[in-house]
């Protein structure tokens, strides 16, 4: 186990010291917590004019959960035409589970370019940060299965409490699985 | 800006207007057991019709996905004259109430966020809730209680509960199913379903809840769809939970106006109502009539003596040969709830529909 985990971080060592890693990378870093908030509504498009608005007592807000793994906002970022609602454990867990993503985009790319790795397993890591995207209760209800077409998909719920973890857990999955088996 | 806000009056007791809100449900045989533990929101004096045994709603209950709370109430709401509430478009929806003189607006597009507004009119302490899943917009009574949103469901409806003694009530049978209060009715009010711009000509002087609620929310986003035109989950003929009864006699997503009393219920289309103007949806002998505001778009519902001649007119209501506003009936008000078809049918199957 040691060894596959100092395996692993060579590979993603090996794969972020190469421009296309790197690139692939901030591709992840920078792309992913905005679908990621978006998915949980607190980045929509619509806001009218600049402004910032912060809640009284924000420490306290900030840690009222409002569904597993999601936390109230304390504050709302308006630059027309784009309305950030910021909870900060929110943008942690997005900024976590981008890292990952990159991660495993740029040692997905990497193993892809080389004639010596698996490109399945490569291009697979990176679809482990997806089920983080569908838990998106904004209010009741799964809203983004639903709104993907899922009909009945309350039923999916017990599930779904724990996709945000789980992507987490899978995106690691992928990174032991290719980055340890490059090295 | 004119803000003025809704605690004025806060020593009105909570008690002490048990019988100031029009509509409540009527006198019976229903009451809470004496022993009812003390606290929580008023009982009403009889139970509107339960069409099935508290155990099977309970098991039907299911979580929304969110935490208790998680979609918080709005337990200090701040209310705006008409004249400054830019945020609102003429066409969007508002539930409307007046009250001791007083018309307030609550947008549709604040409380798809909050679901609850524990607020104060005329002095009594009351809650105006919403379910954006069921599409319903009911006002209850609570006392010297608040009421907060549990995240759990049932029939796809907002299930509240109450933070004296943590009963849980689905909205739509205003009743509560768990708890140390089950059992107990709660008093309800009419709201109306209307557009800002029809309640603004109605009502210029009116207030209206503002977007200062204490949370920071994407209020011009609606995570479900839209109203106008509609879209997403209200114009889908799925639901995202499954119904206690499915009823395939309208689309799911159909808008009804319903009434129930202590034995039974009964609905009515909105499109049908809307070309009759009054329709009589008298339960068991108990005549209930839901009279059509043109100008509002919006039902009202009234108890009617058997005798009493109650028709649509060109200019109204006409009431043993008297024109009168749908809104002003010279009887006791009814609470008729506007509700999507699959959550009416799914609560009170078997109910009486005229399509």
């Amino acid at each position: 186990m040691r060894d596959r985990t100092s395996a692993t971080l060579r590979g993603v060592f090996a794969a972020l010291r190469r421009p296309d890693g790197r690139a692939a990378f901030l591709l992840g870093l920078v792309g992913y917590p905005p679908l990621y908030l978006a998915s949980v509504g607190h980045l929509a498009l619509g806001a009218r004019g600049h402004s910032v608005r912060v809640v009284a007592d924000p420490l306290s807000r900030a840690l009222r959960p409002t569904r597993p793994f999601s936390f109230e906002p304390v504050a709302r970022v308006a630059l027309e035409p784009v309305a950030l609602l910021v909870s900060p454990l929110d943008v942690g867990v997005a900024l976590v589970l981008a890292v990952l993503v990159g991660c495993n985009l740029a040692v997905g790319l990497v193993a892809w370019r080389s004639p010596a790795a698996c490109g399945v397993e490569g291009s697979a890591g990176a679809l482990a940060g997806v089920p983080a995207l569908l838990t998106g209760a904004t209010c009741c209800g799964p809203a983004v299965l639903f709104a993907l077409g899922v009909g009945a998909a309350g039923a999916l719920l017990p599930v779904l409490r724990y996709a945000t973890p789980a992507a987490g857990l899978l995106l690691l999955g992928g990174l032991f699985l290719v980055a340890g088996r490059q090295d | 800006m004119g803000y003025r806000t809704t605690r004025r009056g806060a020593m009105a007791l909570a008690g002490s207007a048990a019988t100031a809100l029009a509509g409540c449900l009527g006198a019976g045989s229903d009451a809470p057991a004496a022993s009812a533990p003390a606290g929580g929101p008023p009982a009403a004096d009889r139970s509107p019709h339960l069409a099935y045994e508290r155990d099977r709603i309970r098991e039907g209950v299911v979580s929304g996905g969110v935490s208790k709370d998680g979609i918080p109430a709005i337990d200090d709401p701040t209310v705006v004259d008409a004249s400054s509430a830019s945020f609102l478009r003429d066409e969007d929806v508002v539930f409307g109430v007046v009250r001791g003189g007083t018309a307030t607006a609550y947008p549709r597009a604040v409380l798809v966020h909050h679901e609850i507004v524990n607020d104060r009119l005329d002095g009594v302490p009351v809650s105006v809730t919403y379910c954006p899943l069921t599409g319903t917009a009911m006002g209850f009574e609570r006392g010297a209680t608040t009421f907060g949103v549990s995240g759990d469901l049932v029939n796809s409806n907002l299930v509240m509960y109450d933070r004296a003694t943590d009963s849980r009530w689905p909205q739509m049978l205003g009743v509560a199913v768990s708890g140390p209060l089950a059992g107990r009715p709660l008093r309800e009010f009419d709201l109306r379903w209307t557009t800002w711009g029809r309640w603004r000509a109605r009502h210029p002087d009116g207030g209206v809840l503002s977007r200062e609620t204490g949370y920071v929310r994407n209020y011009g986003v609606d995570p479900y769809g839209s109203y106008g035109p509609r879209r997403g989950y209200y114009a889908r003929d799925d639901t995202m939970f499954p119904p206690l009864t499915s009823d395939d006699r309208l689309p799911a997503k159909r808008v009804v106006v319903g009434v129930r009393t202590h034995d039974g219920a009964a609905a009515v289309t909105r499109t049908r109502l809307r070309r009759r103007g009054v329709v009589d949806l008298s339960i068991d002998g108990e005549r209930l009539v839901i009279a059509h505001d043109d100008a509002l778009d919006a039902a009202y519902g009234y108890r009617v003596p058997p005798a009493a001649t109650v028709t649509a007119g060109e200019d109204g209501v006409v009431v043993d040969g008297a024109a009168r506003p749908a809104a002003a009936l010279p009887f006791a008000r009814w609470p008729a709830v506007e509700a999507m078809w699959f959550a009416w049918a799914g609560f009170y199957p078997g109910t009486v529909l005229h399509a």
